[in-house]
């Protein structure tokens, strides 16, 4: 079994990571999100998700989008040699985007412009709002 | 031999990760910047710093309301300490899908040399 000592151990780097969350939420969510991270927004028609995934070609990537959720599969590879500093994340990743909505499967897209993947996702016609006229009497 | 150097910096300056490969013949760095356009990098080098600044556009499809947001239209900048075996003047960048790829050559002069050993019988 492994118990993991390294918060007792390293108190004060603790609370430095801590203060730092406090007081910029940004750097926050940047490093405590899964990988990658993404945004997700929405229009009348479409569900977007953008991705950050610098250095990775469509090719390197597998989505697979169900009525229910995306899953962003792939692998990010360095170049090899002898590194004299590494701070980029390496390896195989996933990520599971939940939609709850309706889409529209066929009509999927996705590219990948400046590092950025970007998916559109076009609403099932069924679940885009509907103006009713009511009529009064 | 390459070193960073810390400066007061804004909040909303994100620090990009970087790798830095050495070969014989100097060092690749590899940073990753995405969302940033060729026109809205910066790379200078001044009295031996190096500093790479960038802007990200913002990734928003017209209209469109966001629902979760894990990152955004930040500004990176970094700044390194080129070291003397460092040849400033023929520093070469390539920015392909959202990683900036920099070969620092060395100079000729610190680039490790090959002595050939002769025997004799």
């Amino acid at each position: 079994m492994v118990i993991d000592f390294s918060s007792i151990s390293n108190l004060p780097y603790e609370f430095d990571k801590m203060f730092s969350n406090v007081f910029n939420p940004q750097h926050y969510k940047r490093r405590n999100a899964a990988y990658p991270p993404v945004n997700i927004g929405e229009d009348n028609t479409s569900i977007y998700v953008h991705a950050e995934m610098p250095g990775i070609d469509i090719d390197d990537l597998d989505i697979a989008i169900t009525p229910k959720d995306v899953v962003i599969k792939g692998e990010r590879k360095l170049p090899e040699g002898r590194y004299f500093r590494q701070e980029r994340i390496s390896g195989i990743f996933q990520r599971i985007v939940t939609i709850h909505t309706d889409i529209d499967i066929n009509k999927a897209s996705a590219i990948i412009k400046d590092g950025v993947l970007l998916m559109t996702l076009p609403k099932a016609s069924s679940t885009a709002p509907k103006k009713i006229a009511v009529e009064i009497e | 031999m390459i070193e960073e150097t810390k400066t007061n910096r804004d909040m909303k300056e994100i620090d990009p990760a970087t790798d830095i490969v050495e070969t014989e013949n100097g060092f690749y760095m590899y940073m990753d910047l995405p969302g940033v356009k060729k026109e809205d990098l910066d790379i200078d080098v001044e009295e031996n710093v190096l500093v790479i600044a960038a802007k990200a556009t913002k990734q928003a499809v017209d209209g469109e309301i966001f629902i979760t947001q894990e990152f955004g239209s930040g500004e990176y900048r970094r700044r390194f300490n080129l070291a003397v075996v460092v040849d400033p003047d023929n520093i070469r960048a390539n920015l392909k899908n959202g990683v900036l790829e920099l070969f620092l050559p060395r100079k000729n002069a610190t680039k490790p040399r090959k002595i050939k050993v002769s025997r004799d019988d």
